[in-house]
């Protein structure tokens, strides 16, 4: 049971990543494509740490460390690049 | 009045990078997050709002894959810029967690802050008439 | 697991494709980002596929110091540009 749960997290991941990573090619803005890829590299990659938690159950502190770490990093770059990339005035 | 959520964060983040809860690796723990550098403010956030805004993060990663899926669902092709109130009296790690919040949720990314609002940039369905 | 693998290696090749191709600095940032993460978690799900933990380890410090020099390149980029 909690096998399947944990390869059924990491699927919803692999989907996501998918999902998100495919905008990359085309020719929107880069704030667009920061809005889909923050679903995959974000929430993408936690479901798969996740599903890798409930496989290995005995490495959770630093799994739990990954699954924080990842999140505010990745939220605080999403953040640096899109003020970055969006020139320095308040327009 | 000392940062003793500052504190707690510091010994939490040790205890899980460590994985050791043997009595030598407590006082380390302790004696390392005391020493580190840390900063006086004025005003000492209460804990009333950092309990909101931990609250706030719990609701948002459930909210966050709500959006996603919704996103993924029908397809999400306007972009606008929004302007939102900051409360006041803000210190200032309480607008990094909200600044957090509001870019971790896939539809929201904050651009830029000022003093009294951040200016949000936000994905829709269709034009804002 | 192999497949799991297999499958994320060939997503990886998105944003390396993206980043050969634009040349607009911004969407190669962005491309590079995305990588960063992605091999990270890969190191992760590779330590579990092959049950050796020394592998997860380096994974988890690479999530934990982070993007740090993506985000100094970006403010460089951004005071070049003004």
């Amino acid at each position: 049971m909690i096998t399947i749960l944990g390869y059924t997290l990491i699927g919803i991941g692999i989907v996501f990543w998918l999902w998100g990573t495919w905008p990359m090619l085309g020719k929107r803005s880069v704030l667009f494509k920061l809005h889909s890829l923050s679903v995959a590299d974000t929430l993408g990659s936690m479901s798969i740490i996740m599903g890798l938690l409930l496989k290995i159950p005995r490495e959770w502190p630093l799994l739990l460390l990954a699954l924080i770490s990842l999140a505010i990093w990745n939220t605080v770059l999403g953040y640096v690049l899109a003020y970055c990339s969006t020139g320095g005035r308040y327009d | 009045m000392i940062g003793y959520l500052d504190l707690l964060l510091r010994l939490t983040i040790w205890f899980l990078l460590t994985a050791d809860l043997s009595p030598a690796n407590i006082m380390i723990g302790v004696s390392v997050a005391l020493l580190l550098p840390r900063r006086f403010t004025r005003t000492p956030a209460l804990l009333k709002d950092w309990l909101r805004v931990l609250w706030n993060i719990i609701i948002a990663i459930p909210q966050a894959y709500f959006e996603a899926i919704e996103i993924m669902l029908r397809p999400h092709t306007e972009e606008d810029t929004t302007l939102e109130q900051v409360q006041p009296n803000r210190t200032p790690g309480l607008i990094f967690l909200d600044i957090f919040v509001i870019t971790f949720t896939p539809k929201t990314i904050v651009l830029r802050y000022r003093d009294d609002a951040y200016k949000v940039h936000r994905i829709r369905r269709r034009k804002p008439s | 697991m192999n497949g799991v693998l297999i499958i994320m290696i060939l997503i990886l090749l998105i944003p390396l494709y993206a980043a050969w191709k634009d040349d607009d600095i911004w969407q190669t940032m962005l491309a590079f980002a995305s990588v960063a993460t992605k091999t990270s978690i890969m190191i992760l799900v590779i330590s579990v596929l092959r049950d050796d933990w020394m592998i997860g380890v380096v994974g988890v410090l690479i999530l934990s110091v982070g993007n740090a020099s993506l985000m100094l390149l970006a403010h460089i980029l951004k005071r070049l540009n003004e």
